[in-house]
């Protein structure tokens, strides 16, 4: 049982009367945490006691963190091993013990021992030199930060490290939810609520489904308990405190700590302009409520709608989340490129601030591509995001990357003046605003000047001279 | 009607109530001291019914209250403003480096203050001379000359289009200035303010800007005409003698003027006819300032 925290603690007998009284009398009282749902299936006979069950989608996330970690460190054989190997002794090295923030799992088989590769987007990825599939996309990278040191390539600006974090964010942990469980999957044929998922399994179809789903979101299970700033504090393993909600002093990786995108919304939310992190997790919760209160006879059509509709919340929220990290890191690369360009009319050295230019604009073309891999059709929008970004950072002589060759060696050809794809950084946060609203806008690089001229502008007048 | 009020309790207008009595005390004093008119006779001159119900005021009101109407339309210049300040920000991507290190926020206020000034008087300057000098434009902007009696409301007398002329203008120059300024100092522009207006708006005003559109010839010395255009000047610019024609269309420097060749110097005791050459009774009929004769 997870959701113990009110009976692990001493709680004064008036507090736990009023909140008795308070949740009785209440018609839609009901749970905030995301765990103990019962088993509704009629014949299961197993010894499991609740239906809840995603850990192979959290060994995912620990695979993916561990992942970003090896890339550093140039290692093929590991990163392939993490990547797409089978052994349940990998160890997790990130995020790992640190301090009282105490990690109760220390290998990927304690959790579910999966892999990457087979859950990797098959698809097209637009925005990436050589028409690649996501795998592939994943193998250049891998090799290419193998050549490199520490998984950059200052030549061609290449971080590695972040375009393989961030690409695979979207490729595997948001494709299959948005695009395989929060999709298809809600179809009344396809593994229906009436059965068990699969023989002997303690959940129906429908349940383990939208569990799954929730699983790839990577939100510990008592978001809903939580302020976005609490579960920021617990992705960057600040907060034990607030990570063990079961009090056993130690931070299960299951349903304790927040990775992914969650961690993202959280960042986001934070601010205090957006609530994607809690709309998106309560969105789950209704969701799994609706499936639960049918008790384990098939969804009716309806019953399928509503849910489809909690579905398209998360859905929406969650390309929202990746389109603010877009925002926010075209803003990040335009602040490099200013401070590029004045050292170097200075005569300074550029290599510190360089890093940080290939490092963000890392996370700007992950992200990118993390969007444009929902399975959904972006039109006009991805063919622009692609044109803006390019294939790799303005490069000193204002080249870019602009293919391959066949022994997949990047080429290089003219491009934008320095000006211009600062420019280009510009059009990609009016771009997220345009197309997909967001709100937080995290280093809007024009929010001062539109302030200015609501304050400053000129306003209507019929004064003659 | 909001708007209308607006005019009278905005100090970024200059019918603000304030600039109003400022204008009258700058005035009695002028005419008292200089002018050595008895007081009564300046007061009463405030309150005449000659120049306040005469059918060139009556004019100036109609128009005032038909432009509330017109200048909702320009709601969307006013929206456009921003698309056209990202554009110009953009654009300077293109000629210039962007500068990382800032330079103390005073300076900036002082430079953006300066500059926005500037360009905003030089670009009224301007706009005026054409509306003058282009024939087409002329047949917007004599709805304002037809003017027989001044008043400080005469400001608002206005042909529609012009006033639409007017913001555009501002709508161009403001885009401009934040455009330029916020690509060299970022956040850092701000202007100098006194009661949330300009401080350079709020002193000329201040000084009596409203006594443009009256009958007290209030002049400076001839050298500071040639930089800053006094009250008079203005009345010569409306005066119906053909050697004031196109003269002295600055706004608050008399700097452009002198560049372009139009400005004259006020004269001693200058007693001047405002209005147009031969104007009949019937230009101050609303169908005639609006559509024209």
């Amino acid at each position: 049982m997870f959701n113990k925290r009110l009976t692990a603690k001493a709680v004064p007998l008036t507090v736990v009367l009023g909140s008795a009284i308070l949740i009785s009398s209440s018609a839609f009282a009901r749970s905030n945490v995301y765990a103990d749902f019962p088993i509704t299936l009629k014949d299961y006979s197993g010894s499991s006691t609740t239906s809840v069950s995603y850990k192979g989608q959290m060994a995912r996330h620990a695979l993916e963190s561990s992942l970003k970690k090896l890339i550093s460190k140039g290692d093929m054989s590991a990163m392939q091993s993490y990547f797409s190997g089978d052994d349940a002794n990998r160890a997790i090295i990130a995020p790992a013990t640190k301090g009282d923030f105490v990690i109760k799992q220390s290998t990927i088989g304690e959790l579910s021992n999966k892999n990457l590769s087979g859950k990797t987007y098959k698809g097209l990825v637009p925005g990436w030199v050589g028409s690649m599939t996501g795998p592939e996309v994943v193998a250049f990278m891998f090799e290419k930060a193998a050549e490199s040191e520490g998984g950059y390539d200052p030549s061609h600006a290449m971080d590695y490290t972040q375009l393989v974090s961030k690409f695979l964010m979207g490729a595997v942990t948001y494709n299959q939810a948005v695009d395989n469980y929060l999709d298809e999957k809600l179809e009344a044929d396809n593994k229906p609520n009436n059965k068990p998922y699969k023989d002997g399994a303690a959940y129906t179809g429908k349940e383990h489904v939208w569990d799954e789903a929730f699983g790839y979101f990577g939100a510990p299970a008592h978001t809903l308990t939580l302020t976005a700033q609490n579960v920021y504090d617990i992705a960057k393993q600040k907060d034990a405190a607030v990570a063990d909600y079961n009090y056993d002093g130690k931070v299960d990786l299951y349903n304790e700590m927040a990775f992914g995108h969650a961690y993202y919304a959280s960042s986001f939310d934070k601010g205090g302009k957006t609530t994607y992190l809690h709309d998106i997790v309560g969105a789950y919760m209704d969701g799994r409520d609706l499936i639960t209160s049918v008790n384990g006879r098939a969804l009716s059509d309806s019953e399928r709608n509503e849910l489809k509709g909690y579905a398209q919340t998360i859905k929406t929220n969650w390309e929202k989340v990746i389109a603010e990290a877009v925002f926010k890191y075209a803003g990040s690369t335009y602040k490099d490129m200013m401070k590029i360009e004045a050292i170097l009319e200075s005569g300074g050295d550029v290599s510190k601030e360089w890093r940080n230019y290939s490092k963000h604009w890392g996370e700007l073309k992950g992200f990118a591509l993390a969007l444009q891999v929902a399975g959904k059709d972006m039109g006009a929008t991805s063919v622009k995001l692609n044109r803006l970004i390019g294939y790799s950072p303005l490069l000193l002589g204002n080249t870019q990357v602009t293919g391959i060759d066949s022994n997949g060696e990047y080429i290089q050809s003219d491009s934008e003046t320095w000006g211009g794809y600062m420019v280009h950084m510009l059009k990609v946060q009016n771009l997220m605003v345009d197309e997909f609203g967001v709100v937080a806008r995290s280093n809007d690089q024009t929010a001062g000047l539109s302030d200015l001229v609501n304050s400053l502008g000129a306003k209507s007048s019929a004064e003659n001279d | 009607m909001t708007d209308f009020f607006a005019n009278f309790l905005n100090p970024e207008k200059r019918l603000f109530v304030g600039y109003l009595i400022s204008a009258a005390f700058i005035a009695v004093i002028w005419l008292r001291v200089i002018n050595k008119k008895p007081l009564t006779e300046i007061v009463s001159g405030f309150f005449s019914t000659q120049v306040w119900l005469s059918k060139s005021a009556l004019a100036d009101y109609k128009l005032m209250v038909i432009n509330q109407f017109f200048i909702k339309i320009l709601a969307p210049i006013l929206i456009g403003q921003l698309a056209l300040t990202v554009f110009i920000f953009e654009n300077m991507h293109f000629i210039f480096s962007r500068p990382s290190s800032s330079i103390p926020v005073w300076m900036v206020m002082i430079i953006f203050t300066t500059v926005l000034f500037i360009l905003d008087d030089f670009s009224r300057y301007f706009l005026h001379r054409l509306m003058h000098r282009v024939p087409i434009l002329w047949r917007f902007h004599k709805a304002h000359h037809s003017a027989t009696n001044l008043t400080p409301l005469t400001v608002l007398r206005t042909h529609p289009i012009e006033a639409i002329l007017f913001s555009l203008r501002a709508v161009i120059v403001h885009s401009l200035c934040l455009g330029v300024c916020f690509f060299f100092f970022a956040e850092s522009v701000s202007l100098i303010e006194i009661f949330g207006s300009s401080a350079f708006v709020v002193i000329f005003h201040s000084l009596g800007s409203n006594l443009r559109h009256s009958h007290v010839n209030l002049s400076y010395w001839s050298w500071l005409e040639k930089i800053l255009v006094s009250p008079a000047q203005h009345q010569l610019h409306h005066s119906i003698n053909p050697k004031h024609y196109d003269c002295n269309f600055g706004a608050v420097l008399a700097v452009w003027d002198n560049i372009g060749g139009s400005c004259i110097v006020s004269e001693k005791n200058q007693d001047i006819k405002f209005g147009l050459k031969d104007q009949s009774e019937n230009a101050h009929k609303l169908k005639n300032l609006i559509i024209g004769s």
